[in-house]
């Protein structure tokens, strides 16, 4: 029986002593979620935070099992979460963190400055095959289109934004992850890809879509077609978190140094610009 | 006592046994229960059906693509790796010096070690960027992930059927030498055949192996779901389908359900090769 207790008691303090955050979702935000924490840890050495980085989809999920605390979601609740969170008597709250937009990618020395999304629609649907079919004065190659899979939030968010319902043509080639399609549009002569504005390097050529550039203002005012706003969703069924580590991730992350912190990490700040 | 100690041995044994069956029973119950919605709801379309749209809204589950391009990495890789693997295996048998095989044994088993991430990898950073100065407009295709695959699988063939070549009595191929046969006749006639049962059970592990592999054909295959028309056409077999796709849907929908009748299909390509090549091996052997 003492033992019992003193077993208790060590769970209890451990407990006491040790919050553990578990923040799951997209990969678009994980590299934020990743600076968030390592800031935080310097200012909260005991504070423990899991990351992983899954997918929308999964964090959302997550939270619904609650296997997580916060989800990363760089896309909106789908109907189907909210009729079943209204089924289970749940109450997530979104919170915007920053913006994101998906840059269009080619290879430098494609000559090719600018592409309507009409044009980016017909490519991604196999309506367009050869480049000299978008502008005449380019080779007459095949297009060769990457995409993210389609456990990449990224990939929804095109899918929503760009082909509006439309079906991608088979043969675009989905791929893991968004290194791999800058790396291979990088070599690539003839390859087209999009990305995140954040994942962006200097080795590949960004293109206007519609005439813009997926610039800081722009993606702000909402000019850039392509763009998203990035959320933190928690479940506030019992109301909002007045402390504890939840609280302490979400001061930090709209702070200053956390907005500052989401510039950092390629994407742009919603807050205290 | 020794009664005792006797069943005691017994029930050990019986018990592991017992496990291991056990455990492949509901493993393939598991996958039947998974895919059950799929195959009801779906009916004959995944065996039909070129499109595979699954998280399209209405969503499409056409397999066909998936399955001839797994039937066709599989067909490729198994017609490379297996010759090659017996040629390999008759030269260290019939010809080799105890250091030759000695070396060439050492150089396979620290082939086989190499993960397969490893190898799809370097494929993709120093093999991909070739064929670009060939114009090819694909670079990752099924070409690619045959020669992932071939490199793959070559030394688990190798070794297994050399293995099956030294499990040939000596006195039998002696008896082919004394009645004036050269090695190479003897080697080709006399131990092949009577290792035939070894090397085809080599050779369904090594088709086995193929059908399975994930990681190569998910990094170098292209992941486009389209039946190839050229050998530089981008694939996505159903393994790739499965792990690039079983994180994100739903558990309980039916993408879900999809991914699974897709495991269940695999499964049972690989069933029904390894019973021919039991049966098969029954008569000649």
């Amino acid at each position: 029986m003492r033992k019992f207790l003193v077993l208790i008691l060590f769970v209890f303090t451990v407990f006491l002593f040790s919050e553990t955050l578990v923040i799951k979702g997209s990969n678009t935000i994980f590299p934020i979620a990743q600076l968030w924490i390592e800031k935080l840890k310097t200012i909260y050495p005991d504070l423990e935070i899991t990351l992983e980085g899954a997918g929308s989809s999964t964090g959302i999920a997550a939270l619904f099992n609650k296997t997580a605390d916060i989800a990363n979601a760089s896309r909106w609740l789908k109907e189907s979460e909210i009729a079943k969170m209204h089924k289970e008597g749940r109450y997530f709250i979104p919170i915007v963190i920053g913006y994101d937009g998906i840059a269009i990618i080619v290879n430098k020395n494609l000559n090719l400055e600018k592409i309507s999304l009409n044009t980016l629609k017909k490519i991604y649907t196999g309506k367009i095959r050869y480049w000299n079919q978008v502008d005449p004065n380019l080779p007459k190659k095949q297009i060769q289109i990457y995409s993210r899979n389609t456990a990449s939030g990224t990939f929804e968010t095109f899918e929503k934004i760009v082909l509006n319902k439309e079906k991608m043509a088979p043969w675009v080639r989905m791929v893991e992850s968004t290194r791999f399609e800058l790396e291979t549009v990088e070599k690539n002569p003839y390859a087209i890809a999009y990305v995140g504005i954040g994942y962006v390097t200097d080795d590949v050529r960004v293109l206007k879509v519609e005439g813009i550039l997926p610039t800081k203002e722009n993606i702000l005012n909402g000019v850039y077609p392509i763009s998203r706003a990035l959320y933190m969703f928690l479940d506030a069924t019992n109301g909002y978190p007045d402390s504890g580590a939840i609280k302490k991730y979400i001061t930090f992350g709209l702070s200053k140094e956390g907005q500052e912190l989401v510039e950092k990490a390629g994407y742009v700040a919603a807050y205290g610009f | 006592m020794r009664n005792i100690k006797y069943y005691f041995q017994l029930t050990l044994i019986f018990t592991f046994a017992l496990f291991s069956i056990a455990a492949l029973i509901f493993l393939i119950f598991f996958i039947v229960k998974e895919s059950l919605p799929a195959i009801i709801h779906l009916k004959i379309k995944p065996f039909i059906s070129l499109y595979w749209y699954p998280t399209y809204d209405p969503p499409e589950f056409g397999m066909l693509a998936l399955i001839v391009d797994t039937l066709l990495v599989t067909v490729l890789s198994s017609v490379i790796t297996i010759p090659l693997g017996y040629f390999i295996s008759f030269y260290l048998h019939t010809y080799a010096s105890d250091r030759e095989k000695h070396i060439i044994k050492y150089i396979i088993s620290v082939l086989s070690g190499v993960p397969s991430v490893i190898i799809g990898a370097a494929i993709l950073i120093f093999v991909s960027p070739i064929l670009l100065n060939f114009d090819i407009w694909s670079t990752e295709n099924l070409f690619l992930a045959v020669l992932g695959l071939s490199f793959l699988s070559l030394p688990y063939s190798v070794s297994l059927m050399t293995d099956s070549l030294e499990d040939v009595p000596r006195e039998l191929e002696e008896s082919s030498l004394a009645l004036g046969a050269s090695k190479f006749i003897t080697t080709l006639k006399i131990t092949t055949k009577a290792s035939i049962n070894g090397i085809l059970n080599a050779a369904v592990l090594t088709i086995n192996r193929v059908i399975g592999e994930t990681m190569v054909v998910l990094l170098v295959g292209g992941g486009a779901a389209i039946i190839p028309t050229s050998i530089f056409d981008p694939i996505k077999p159903l393994t790739a389908a499965i792990a690039s796709e079983i994180g994100e849907a739903g558990v309980n929908s039916m993408h879900y359900h999809a991914l699974f009748l897709a495991g269940l299909i695999l499964l049972c390509i690989s069933l029904i090769l390894t019973y021919y090549a039991k049966k098969r091996g029954r008569i000649d052997g």
